[in-house]
């Protein structure tokens, strides 16, 4: 089976999940919902050193939906499901004779989709919230497409992430803030190595608590103890061990109480096998608890 | 604000499209005789080979004008068969005129009792040209009729990339249209190619490429 990764798409989700997420539960029977188009197109990335190298200019466009949804007042089912994800690579260009040298080619196919739960080990109103999740990440996406296998929507792994959230909220002459922070553990399988991830989140409400503007840092760092292309079979294309330590802004507007839009930038300053280009997404959403 | 909303939509649209990346793939023309001959046996025929490599390093066909500079020593056809006529030397000239200007290449025979060809032996060093990891030394040789490329114990390739792969190019930049020797196995230590159906002077350039995501890695040139 060949694999390759370079890593795009974990950073759909991590990146995604700005203003959602948090330690803090959905009440039951209350949810929230975005539907968002992400994408990444890049022409470098960085190497296993950090530095950056160039590459075939790659797209990454992932249309998802993300869900939170109370289940018990404790309990919150989480989805994140790229319905449609596209990867493409363009075509590679003589200069000097203008002649496709090498044709571009796209993939169009579902994404890997997180199923997950989460816990509120704290309960509502305390002074420091906590909650514990599982994350279920499937292999729904494609691997290995186009005809140099090269094309992905997804990692071909089945992996399971737990992670611990807390934080607060709190105000500061009548504007409202908060902010939030999370270490994880990613077990991987099928050769991947397994990741320690972490970040913090902060964001502040304005005008009546309409506009929300949002900042995160979220890092993943592998421990480099899954398999490489020395140690996999010959047939196999491989790239593991991916890193990096990246930030995002996001801003969220409530059009109406439950109903809003949101758009967001992230980009690692960071990393290794990982694009380096940033990220965007803009989105739709709808927030029950409002 | 909708004008904005569909223009937004259009940016993501177009941006989703396959493009056009320009690869910088222009090199000089050249004119190779790619045959091996030292000496020729007297009232002997051997025929020569010759290549044209254009502005991208791609072989094309050339109507090739080939001379000699002493005829009472070595006589030449003009398809490049040559014939020792008495003991001498004589430098034998090939050339082409692409339209940008005349290319040529020289090589000095001599005529003795016995057809010899010098060994061929190149020895260099690959050199990463990228953050990845590629270091060695290499010996390019042709053994028994065939190219091999052997590296020594100080050879070094990044196990970061997937699809490593090693070819044989006459573009330094470009691995279109060049010989894939195959994919990386090897990443440290000493080992060796045998390279079946390679002219010994057919290539200028051994290139370490990331295959799937064309990224050179680094070179080693071999002319």
């Amino acid at each position: 089976m060949k694999k390759i990764i370079f890593s795009i798409v974990l950073l759909s989700f991590s990146l995604s999940t700005l203003f959602a997420g948090g330690p803090w539960p959905q009440k039951k029977g209350f949810g929230y919902f975005k539907l968002s188009e992400w994408w990444v197109v890049f022409d470098q990335h960085y190497t296993d050193t950090g530095l950056i190298d160039p590459n075939v200019t790659t797209g990454v466009f992932n249309t998802s939906l993300y869900a939170e949804y109370g289940l018990t007042d404790r309990f919150t089912g989480i989805l994140n499901a790229p319905l449609l994800s596209r990867n493409y690579m363009n075509n590679l260009v003589s200069n000097t004779t203008k002649e496709v040298l090498i044709p571009g080619e796209a993939i169009n196919t579902i994404g890997d989709i997180d199923v997950g739960l989460k816990y509120g080990l704290t309960k509502e109103g305390a002074k420091l919230p906590l909650s514990a999740t599982l994350i279920l990440g499937l292999p729904t996406g494609k691997t290995g497409g186009g005809t140099q296998g090269n094309l992905q929507t997804g990692d071909g792994e089945f992996n399971q992430m737990i992670k611990i959230d807390a934080g607060g909220g709190f105000s500061v002459k009548n504007t409202s803030l908060y902010m939030s922070t999370y270490v994880g553990f990613n077990n991987r399988t099928n050769g991947y190595s397994e990741e320690f991830r972490y970040g913090v989140e902060a964001g502040v409400g304005l005008i009546n608590k309409k506009l929300w503007l949002v900042a995160k840092l979220d890092a993943v760092e592998s421990l480099k103890n899954g398999d490489t292309a020395e140690t996999v079979t010959s047939t196999s294309l491989f790239a593991n061990n991916t890193e990096f330590v990246g930030i995002g802004f996001e801003t969220n507007y409530y059009i109406t109480k439950k109903f809003g839009i949101s758009a967001s930038a992230a980009g690692a300053f960071r990393g290794e096998i990982i694009a380096a280009r940033p990220s965007y997404s803009v989105g739709v959403f709808f927030d029950m608890s409002k | 604000m909708k004008i904005k909303f569909f223009s937004l939509l259009l940016l993501i649209f177009f941006s989703a499209c396959i493009q056009d990346d320009f690869i910088d793939d222009e090199v000089d023309p050249i004119l190779r005789i790619t045959s091996n001959i030292d000496t020729l046996a007297i009232n002997t025929t051997f025929q020569l080979e010759s290549k044209y490599l254009n502005n991208i390093g791609r072989e094309e066909e050339a109507d090739v004008t080939w001379s000699s500079s002493n005829s009472s020593v070595i006589s030449i056809t003009e398809n490049g068969l040559i014939e020792g006529l008495q003991l001498g030397v004589s430098t034998i000239t090939a050339q082409y005129n692409n339209g940008e200007g005349v290319l040529r290449d020289d090589l000095l025979i001599a005529v003795g009792e016995t057809t010899t060809s010098s060994p061929l032996v190149i020895n260099g060093e690959i050199a990463t040209t990228s953050s990845y990891a590629l270091s060695g030394d290499f010996t390019y040789s042709l053994i028994d009729d065939e190219v091999v490329l052997e590296f020594g114990d100080n050879y070094v390739a990044s196990t970061a990339l997937p699809g490593l792969y090693v070819y044989l190019s006459n573009n330094a930049n470009s691995i279109s249209g060049a010989y894939e020797i195959g994919m990386v196995e090897v990443f440290s230590g000493a080992h060796s190619y045998t390279i079946p159906g390679v002219g010994f002077n057919d290539y200028s350039y051994i290139l370490y490429f990331c295959k799937p995501f064309n990224v050179k890695v680094g070179d080693g040139e071999i002319q």
